[in-house]
C-alpha cells in the first residue's frame, strides 16, 4: 500500500487536478457465493477488462478497486473477493467486516449455487450491519440454454429478501457495471440518508474530504497507469 | 532395649510442655505452629524480615526490561529455506526465555513499582532522542513535497505535530499498559488514530496537504510509534495477561502436526516438480517468515501482502486467480512455513493496526486472508479435508518429522538453490575482488618496478655525474704537510667560480687531459699537464683530476695535486674536497696514468699503499688521521666535530654547511648548475651502500656550499682545490 501511495505522490505533479481523478469515499464490497460461480470473473470484468476504455473510472494498478461516479462524487471501490468453498465457511467471516456492499454470485447454470444463497444471505444478514447493502447476482447470463434457475425465481427470492437482483455475465460484461454501480448509489443514498455511520470503522466507508480547490490535493496517479 | 529407649525419648512428646506452647522467639506469649512456633506479633516481624531480604535480592538482579528482543534471529527472505526450521526452534527458544524474563520483570514491577514507584515511570520511559530523529529522517525521505514545499512554515508544522502525536501516543500507552486489558489499549490506540486523523482534518496545518498524504501520514505516525512501542516487552506485542505465547506455541505444533497436508488435501493446483512454482513458493514463505521481524503493523502487513501476492502468482500460472484459489494456497503456504509467533503476529496487527487500513485495502484484503487461512489451520478437521475421519487420525497420529517430506525436500531443495545462489554470487564477488587485487598488485609491483628502475636511472646518472674520488686524505696530510704551508690557500676561490657553471658529468675516463688550457679564471692557475709530474714527484699525492665538463677550458686542469690545509691534516672531513675533484677509486689507482707515465713509479706506488691504508684503517700511517675516521667521517656531525677546533673563521662557511644538509635546498640550488655537487647523494638516502662504497662521494656537495658560501680565503684552506699544487706548483 504504501508504495502504491509513494508511487501516486511522486507522479501526482504530472497529474491534471481537475475532479475527475478525485475522490471523496471509499465503499469497500465484498462478493461471496459458492466456488465457481464467477466471483472473480465478475471483479476482474468490473476492474480491468472491459472497462478501459473508460479511463478516468478505472484502476488497472491497485488492487481490486475502481472510481466511479455517483451523484457527482468519485467514490473509490474496494472490492474483496472471497472464497466460496464450503469449508472455509467457517473461517471467512472476518471478510464481512465492514462492508458496505455485499455481491451475493450465483450461476443460474447450477442450482446447487443459488439454494445455497440462503445459508450466504444470513452470513451476510449476520455479520455486516444493517445498513449493508446486499446485491443479487445471477452470473453467466449468456449460457442461457444451459440455465437452471429462472430470472423469475431469482426475482422472488430477492424481493422477499429485500436484495436488488441482477442477471449478468462476467465474459460479455452484461449488467456487471450496473450491479456494482447500483449498489454504490444504494450505499451512497444510505449515506445522505444518514442511515450510514460514516464515523464508525465497521461502515465500510470512509470519507475522504476532497479538497479540490488545493493543487497540493492531486488524485492518486493511479488512475493513470491505464493503458489508454 | 533400643525400643524403650525409642519410647523414653518419645515420651516428652506425649507430655506438651509449656514452653512448647510459647512463642519460639521467647517473648512469653503463645505460639502457634501455624505462625511456625511464633506468636502473631513475632511472626510478622519475621515475615517482614524476610521479604525485605527478598525485594533486595531480587532488586539487585540486573534489570532485564532493557533487554530488547534478539534481533539477531530474525528472518530475512534471503535466508534460505533449510534453514527455517533451525532459526523457527532458536527463536522460539529464546522466546520462552525472553517471556520468562518478561513475565518476571512483570510480577516484579507489579509489585515493586505500584507500590512505591508509580510516578517513577514516565522518566524511565522517556523516549529516546533518537525516536524523533529517525522520524525527522523519515519524514524527509517519505515525504519531500512536503519537507521541502514552497511554503516553508506548514510543512515544519506537520512535522512537529506528527512527532508531537507520536511521542504523546507513546507515553499514552505506555500510561495505559499496566492498567488497562489489551482490548480497552487497542480501543484506546484506535481512538488516538481517530483522533489525529480528525486532527489532519481539522488542523490548519494541514490544510495544504491532500487525502492521500494525509494517509500515509497516518501510516507514518503509526509505523514510528508502534515501532518504538514493539521493541519494549509485553506492551503491545503478545501483551501481559493474553494467552498470545501460549497460542503461538499451540499454533507452531499445531502446524508441525499438520505437515503431512498437501495441496491434494486442499485442493490447490500446486505444482511441487514445477520449478518457478517452488521458487514463488519459496518466497511467498520466506515473506511470511518475515513477517515477525517487521515491527510496525504497517510493515508486517506489507510483508503478508508480498507473500499473497506471490501466493496468487502461484495460483494463477494456469487462469486467473481467485479467492477461491487464493485461500487454499495461502494455508498452504502458511502450513509450510509455519511462521515464528504466527498468533501474536496476527493479533498485534488486528489490535494496533489503524482499523481503516485493515478493512480496506490491499494490505487488509490480503491479511484478512491470512487470519481466515490460520483460523482454518486452528480448526482444521477431517471433514474440512473432505477425508475419512479415519484415515485424518491416522495421519495426525504419525509422528510430525514424517509428514510432507515431499514438499518439504522440494522446499529443502529451493532452499539449497537459493543457497547456492548466494554462495555463487559470493564467490563471483570474491572472485572479482581478487582480480581487483591481483590487478592492484600488478599495479603495484609494476609502479615499484619502474620506481625501483627511476632510481636506479638516478643512481646511475648521479655516478656518472659525480665519480668517485678518492682523496686519501690521511696520507696527504702527511706528505702535503710541508707542502701546504707553501701553497696558497687562495685557489679554492678561483675554483669554485669555475666549477660553478654547470657541466655535463664527467662519465668519460679518468684520463688526464694532457692539454693545458686557457684558463677561465684568472685568479685560478691553470696547469698544463707537465706540471703534474713535477708536483708528483715532489711526493705529493696524485689526484687525478678529470675535468667536470668536456669543456675545453676546464679540460686544461688535468692533474691536481692535492693540497692540504693544516686543517685537513686533522680532518678527514669531506670538505676539503671541492666539487670538481671527485674521482672514482678507480681513476685514482689506475697506475699506468700517473704511475707509467708521469710519476715515478716509486711515488705513486707509495701512493698507492696509503690509499689502501686510508680506507681500511689498519695502516699504521693512518694513526696520525683523526680518530673519527673510521667512523663517519661524512656525516655532518663528524664534520662539525673534527672541523670546529680548527676551523673558527669558517664558522660562517660552517653553518652553511648545516643548511646544506638538507637535500631540497642543495637541490634547488645546485643541480642545474653543478653536475659534481652531491645533491643527489642526499636525495637517495636509501643508497647507502653506496656511499660505504665510496664514502669520498659525499664530501664535495659541503665543500662547494662553503665554496659558495665562504669568499674568505681563510676558508678557501679548508678546502684545498686541486688548483692548488697547480698554482703552487708552479712556482715550485
Amino acid at each position: 500500500m504504501a508504495a502504491l501511495h509513494l508511487f501516486h505522490i511522486s507522479t501526482a505533479t504530472f497529474k491534471m487536478t481537475s475532479g475527475p481523478y478525485n475522490y471523496s469515499y471509499i465503499f469497500k464490497y465484498i462478493i461471496i457465493g459458492d466456488m465457481g460461480v464467477g466471483k472473480s470473473c465478475l471483479l476482474h470484468q468490473f476492474t480491468d477488462k472491459k472497462f478501459m476504455a473508460d479511463c478516468p473510472h478505472t484502476i488497472g494498478v491497485e488492487f481490486g478497486t475502481r472510481i466511479i461516479e455517483v451523484a457527482g462524487q468519485k467514490i473509490k471501490l474496494q472490492i474483496w473477493d472471497t472464497a466460496g468453498q464450503e469449508r472455509f465457511r467457517a473461517v471467512t467471516r472476518s471478510y464481512y467486516r465492514g462492508a458496505a456492499g455485499a455481491l451475493m454470485v450465483y450461476d443460474i447454470t447450477r442450482r446447487s449455487t443459488y439454494n445455497h444463497l440462503s445459508s450466504w444471505l444470513t452470513d451476510t444478514r449476520n455479520l455486516t450491519n444493517p445498513s449493508t447493502v446486499i446485491f443479487l447476482i445471477g452470473n453467466k447470463s449468456d449460457l442461457d440454454g444451459q440455465r437452471d434457475v429462472t430470472y423469475e425465481e431469482a426475482k422472488q427470492f430477492a424481493d422477499e429478501n429485500g436484495l436488488m437482483f441482477v442477471e449478468a455475465s462476467a465474459k460479455t460484461g452484461q449488467n456487471v457495471e450496473e450491479a456494482f454501480l447500483e449498489t454504490a448509489k444504494k450505499i451512497y443514498q444510505s449515506i445522505q440518508d444518514g442511515r450510514l455511520d460514516l464515523n464508525a470503522a465497521e461502515s465500510g466507508v470512509q470519507h475522504k474530504p476532497a479538497s479540490p480547490g488545493r493543487p497540493l490535493a492531486a488524485p492518486p496517479a493511479a488512475r493513470d497507469n491505464c493503458a489508454c | 532395649m533400643i525400643p524403650v529407649v525409642v519410647k523414653i525419648s518419645k515420651m516428652p512428646s506425649l507430655r506438651i510442655d509449656q514452653s512448647d506452647l510459647k512463642c519460639k522467639n521467647g517473648c512469653d506469649y503463645f505460639g502457634n505452629p501455624q505462625w511456625q512456633g511464633y506468636c502473631s506479633k513475632c511472626h510478622r516481624e519475621q515475615m517482614q524480615r524476610q521479604r525485605k531480604a527478598e525485594k533486595a535480592s531480587s532488586a539487585t538482579l540486573p534489570k532485564p526490561e532493557t533487554k530488547k528482543p534478539d534481533r539477531g534471529l530474525k528472518i530475512t527472505s534471503h535466508s534460505s529455506f533449510s534453514k527455517f526450521e533451525e532459526k523457527r526452534h532458536r527463536q522460539s527458544e529464546t522466546l520462552k526465555k525472553a517471556n520468562l524474563l518478561k513475565f518476571s520483570v512483570f510480577k516484579k514491577s507489579s509489585t515493586d513499582d505500584h507500590e512505591h514507584s508509580s510516578e517513577k515511570r514516565p522518566p524511565e520511559f522517556k523516549i529516546p532522542p533518537q525516536v524523533n530523529e529517525g522520524m525527522k529522517r523519515d519524514f524527509r525521505m517519505r515525504f519531500p513535497q512536503l519537507a521541502q514545499s514552497r511554503s516553508k512554515e506548514p510543512s515544519l508544522a506537520v512535522d512537529r505535530d506528527c512527532r508531537a502525536f507520536v511521542n504523546s501516543f507513546i507515553m499514552d500507552v505506555i500510561k495505559c499498559t499496566n492498567v488497562m486489558t489489551v482490548d480497552e489499549l487497542s480501543e484506546r490506540v484506535q481512538r488516538q488514530y481517530q483522533r489525529f486523523m480528525k486532527h489532519m482534518d481539522t488542523s490548519a496545518h494541514f490544510s495544504h496537504v491532500d487525502a492521500d498524504t494525509k494517509e500515509l501520514l497516518m501510516d507514518f505516525v503509526e509505523k514510528h510509534a508502534m515501532t518504538y512501542l514493539h521493541e519494549l516487552p509485553s506492551i503491545v506485542f503478545s501483551p501481559n495477561g493474553t494467552e498470545d505465547e501460549r497460542l503461538d506455541r499451540a499454533m507452531s505444533e499445531r502446524i508441525q502436526q499438520l505437515s503431512w497436508v498437501g495441496e491434494r488435501h486442499l485442493e490447490c493446483r500446486l505444482d511441487m516438480n514445477h520449478a518457478e512454482c517452488r521458487q514463488l513458493l519459496y518466497k511467498a514463505i520466506s515473506e511470511l517468515l518475515g513477517m515477525d521481524s517487521a515491527l510496525s503493523p504497517g510493515d508486517k502487513l506489507a510483508r503478508v501482502r508480498r507473500c499473497c501476492r506471490h501466493v496468487l502468482r502461484l495460483c494463477s500460472s494456469s487462469a486467473p486467480a481467485s479467492a477461491d484459489d487464493l485461500l487454499p494456497a495461502l494455508i498452504f503456504t502458511v502450513l509450510k512455513a509455519n511462521p515464528p509467533r504466527l498468533v501474536s503476529n496476527i493479533n498485534f496487527v488486528t489490535r494496533f493496526c489503524n482499523a481503516q487500513r485493515l478493512m480496506t485495502g490491499e494490505g487488509g484484503y490480503y491479511f484478512t486472508n491470512l487470519c481466515c487461512a490460520v483460523s482454518f489451520i486452528e480448526n482444521l478437521t477431517a471433514e474440512s479435508l473432505n477425508m475419512e475421519k479415519k484415515e485424518f487420525d491416522c495421519y495426525m497420529a504419525m509422528p510430525a518429522s514424517i509428514g510432507g517430506s515431499a514438499w518439504a525436500a522440494a522446499l529443502s531443495l529451493c532452499g539449497a538453490a537459493r543457497e547456492a545462489d548466494e554462495q555463487r554470487a559470493l564467490a563471483h564477488k570474491l572472485r572479482a575482488h581478487t582480480r581487483t587485487i591481483h590487478e592492484r598488485a600488478d599495479l603495484l609491483a609494476a609502479n615499484a618496478k619502474s620506481f625501483e628502475e627511476q632510481i636506479a636511472k638516478k643512481v646511475e646518472d648521479v655516478l656518472a655525474k659525480t665519480p668517485l674520488e678518492i682523496k686519501p686524505r690521511r696520507e696527504l696530510p702527511r706528505i702535503g704537510k710541508f707542502k701546504e704551508i707553501s701553497t696558497a690557500p687562495l685557489i679554492d676561490l678561483g675554483t669554485s667560480h669555475a666549477h660553478g657553471e654547470p657541466e655535463p658529468p664527467p662519465e668519460t675516463k679518468p684520463e688526464p687531459q694532457p692539454e693545458p688550457t686557457v684558463p677561465q679564471e684568472p685568479n685560478i692557475t691553470i696547469q698544463a699537464s707537465e706540471n703534474e709530474p713535477k708536483l708528483n714527484i715532489l711526493g705529493f699525492e696524485v689526484i687525478e683530476r678529470q675535468s667536470p665538463s668536456k669543456s675545453p677550458q676546464n679540460l686544461d686542469q688535468t692533474w691536481d695535486l692535492k693540497q692540504t690545509s693544516s686543517l685537513e691534516l686533522l680532518t678527514p672531513s669531506p670538505l676539503g674536497f671541492t666539487p670538481f675533484d671527485s674521482r672514482s677509486i678507480d681513476e685514482l689507482m689506475t697506475p699506468d696514468d700517473f704511475g707509467a707515465d708521469q710519476l715515478p713509479p716509486g711515488l705513486s706506488n707509495i701512493n698507492y699503499d696509503i690509499d689502501l691504508s686510508d680506507f681500511s684503517g689498519d695502516n699504521s700511517i693512518a694513526e696520525d688521521a683523526p680518530k673519527s675516521d673510521p667512523k663517519d667521517p661524512f656525516s655532518p656531525e663528524a664534520l662539525k666535530k673534527t672541523f670546529d677546533p680548527f676551523a673558527p673563521q669558517t664558522s660562517r662557511g660552517y653553518e652553511a654547511l648545516d643548511s646544506f644538509d638538507e637535500f631540497s635546498f642543495v637541490d634547488q640550488r645546485k643541480q642545474e648548475t653543478d653536475p659534481f655537487e652531491v645533491v643527489h647523494r642526499g636525495q637517495d638516502p636509501f643508497s647507502p651502500v653506496d656511499i660505504a662504497k665510496d664514502p669520498f662521494f659525499s664530501p664535495p656537495k659541503q665543500s662547494t656550499s662553503i665554496l659558495d658560501d665562504n669568499d674568505s680565503p681563510t676558508s678557501g684552506c679548508l678546502l684545498p682545490s686541486p688548483m692548488q699544487p697547480q698554482s703552487s706548483g708552479k712556482p715550485t
